[in-house]
């Protein structure tokens, strides 16, 4: 279960200052996909750092596993979300020059996963986005899907309760779109993995269990979710 | 994350950019270079000297003068004691026969023999021309090289040395076609009246022939004589004149060779200099150090540049891979991993270029060095002596240098806000 409660960001000081999220709260049951909607400077994109740790809002609690990741420290947040989360983005952030093996084995030798274990997981993570074959291969001789699926590949294969997507398909056309977003389907089903998917695609969004609308900061609506789990234990 | 996977990483990076790892380790390669040149020189030399002090002088030996009484600083004041070893600027009292018998007297002396040196008019061998010739004493404690024939235990009075020159001069076939064979010395009485002057022949019977080398300055350019041989020659050519058993120089033996510094205290109190084996040794070496730090210092500037470039490079390479180090922290990677991302990568670049210059000074003092010993007639002594531990000391030492300069991109690594990092408008 992820807890949001009371998260304000705000940038800039004093005249200048843009709160880019307002007072927001909401729940999300574990296993659910959700997705947060929005226009460009909506703030989706800083929900979903605030929620990944990444981002430090100066007020609100994100609760992860009865856990608020915002008072860890900073080495406690980092090996959280190695053990935990995981991304992916619309640029795909693969490394070109590195082996497909190498690129999905990082989040392994960051959450410290002993070599013994690794290969196979590494194997396991490419096969289920059938890139197996492409082991060996340089990130950047692969096709935009390929690139995407590989990033996938990565974003899985440390088992992770939450997965992070921000604009999954947004720079894939709608065939290769559609297979990146059944593996994000997939693995949100098959493992009971949260998936929260940022996205101004509705299409995508409708595919969601839970759809988190924000506009200007603030949260505009929530569809699919009873009011009462949406507003947490506030009620 | 495991250092080894770190480490793994690091390197995989740099292969990633090859031409610019090597540019910058090739800095680094240049200072690795001139510090193993100029330590393997030092040790070279140390080890060079070490070995000519030893082939020329006996530990057991000590080269004794006179203490000049005052030092003083402008031209000497003449008084009738002033020797014939003198020139305005510098002067000593001479050791006279009666300071040999004092120093003889002292603990632990064996023998004082005075540095005869007989200035001889020249040597020949009949039907043969004649030639100028150097006597200098034979002493057995010292090493000789031999082309022919050889001595053990000293000289008896009518033998001589020669060197290889004087036996093709002297129109001998080969060095064993001279052995057994006789060579006259012709000499002055320097005492005798200018208009009867006095000269007479001296026949030697030649014992060895010494070959060049590397070691021996004696060898190259004296005949070797018996000390009571010399003092012959030296009684004959001098006897009547004024300088006439004053000596410039003694050499004393001692008992043994630990005896060696206590004599020579005892001699300083008696008012005489001396000088050991070492003391020789120490002289040669310190100027020896001196050039080596020279060296050493260009090879430091060297060192010094390239942390620049190295600091460059790392922070080019930090502002280009500013997503993947996004990424990384996003997946969850300390601060402290990503900073030692970025210090191994520099640790690498630092063992590349020391290795590199290193290994290309071991090779270039491998090859060069027979011609260095050619050009300088050290026959088998190599002039370049590379050490394993001191070449492994420079590349440790390069790679902690590179580590430093890594540090400050590593930090700004380490600081990278991901979010910015991850930001792709």
């Amino acid at each position: 279960m992820i807890e949001v409660k009371h998260v304000t960001r705000t940038y800039g000081k004093k005249q200048n200052a843009f709160k880019a999220l307002d007072d927001i709260t909401f729940t999300i049951p574990d296993g659910a996909s959700v997705a947060i909607i929005g226009k460009s400077g909506s703030g989706k994109s800083t929900l979903m750092h605030t929620m990944s740790g990444l981002d430090h809002p100066e007020v609100g609690e994100v609760i992860i596993d009865g856990e608020d990741i915002l008072k860890l420290k900073q080495k406690e947040v980092d090996s959280f979300r190695s053990r935990k989360m995981s991304f992916i983005f619309q640029s795909f952030f693969i490394q070109p020059n590195e082996t497909c093996f190498d690129n999905v084995s990082l989040p392994l030798e960051i959450a410290n996963v002993p070599l013994s274990v690794r290969h196979e997981k590494v194997e396991q993570a490419l096969a289920a986005v059938e890139l197996l074959d492409k082991k060996k291969s340089r990130a950047r001789d692969l096709s935009g899907g390929q690139k995407q699926r590989l990033a996938v590949a990565r974003a899985i294969v440390n088992d992770p309760q939450v997965l992070f997507a921000d604009e999954p398909t947004g720079n894939l056309d709608s065939v290769t779109g559609e297979v990146v977003e059944d593996l994000l389907f997939g693995y949100n089903k098959q493992h009971g993995a949260t998936l929260i998917i940022v996205t101004h695609d509705p299409d995508l969004a409708a595919k969601c269990d839970i759809q988190i609308q924000i506009k200007d900061g603030n949260l505009e609506s929530i569809i699919g979710l009873t009011p009462q789990a949406a507003l947490g234990d506030q009620l | 994350m495991k250092i080894q996977d770190i480490t793994k990483r690091a390197a995989r990076s740099l292969r990633q950019a090859k031409a610019r790892t090597l540019l910058t380790s090739l800095a680094i390669g240049v200072g690795a270079f001139t510090i193993t040149l100029s330590l393997a020189a030092g040790a070279g030399g140390r080890n060079y000297t070490d070995q000519i002090v030893s082939a020329n002088t006996d530990v057991r030996e000590l080269s004794v003068t006179k203490t000049p009484a005052t030092k003083q600083d402008g031209p000497q004041k003449y008084s009738e004691t002033t020797a014939s070893v003198s020139n305005a600027l510098f002067s000593t009292d001479p050791l006279t026969q009666t300071d040999i018998a004092t120093i003889q007297k002292l603990d632990n002396v064996v023998s004082v023999s005075p540095n005869y040196n007989p200035q001889v008019k020249y040597i020949t061998r009949a039907g043969q021309d004649k030639y100028v010739a150097t006597l200098s004493t034979f002493s057995p404690s010292v090493t000789l090289k031999y082309a022919a024939g050889s001595v053990t235990g000293d000289l008896s009075d009518h033998d001589i040395i020669l060197t290889e020159e004087y036996v093709t001069a002297l129109g001998f076939s080969s060095d064993q076609a001279a052995i057994g064979k006789t060579v006259d010395i012709v000499a002055d009485k320097l005492s005798a009246p200018l208009t009867a002057p006095e000269s007479q022949t001296f026949t030697y019977t030649i014992r060895g022939v010494s070959s060049k080398s590397g070691l021996a300055f004696r060898a190259q350019s004296s005949l070797l004589v018996s000390n009571s041989s010399a003092k012959m020659l030296y009684d004959y050519i001098n006897a009547g004149t004024r300088s006439y058993n004053n000596f410039l120089l003694a050499a004393v033996q001692v008992t043994s060779a630990d005896k060696a510094e206590s004599v020579k205290t005892a001699l300083a109190a008696k008012g005489y200099t001396a000088q050991t084996a070492s003391d020789i040794l120490g002289a040669i070496n310190t100027f020896i150090n001196v050039l080596q730090a020279i060296l050493l210092g260009f090879g430091a500037l060297a060192v010094l540049t390239s942390v620049f470039g190295i600091v460059n490079t790392q922070y080019i390479s930090v502002l280009e891979r500013t997503q993947q180090i996004g990424l990384m922290k996003a997946l969850g990677m300390s601060r402290r991993d990503v900073g030692r991302l970025f210090k191994f990568e520099a640790a690498w670049i630092g063992f590349l270029g020391g290795a590199i210059g290193a290994g290309l000074a071991v090779i270039a003092g491998l090859v060069s060095n027979p011609f260095i010993s050619k050009a300088f007639d050290l026959g088998d002594i190599s002039l370049l002596v590379f050490n394993p531990v001191s070449v492994g000391i420079v590349i440790v030492g390069l790679i902690l240098v590179s580590v430093g300069a890594g540090i400050m991109p590593a930090r700004k690594a380490s600081k990278l806000d991901p979010i910015e990092a991850l930001r792709t408008e």
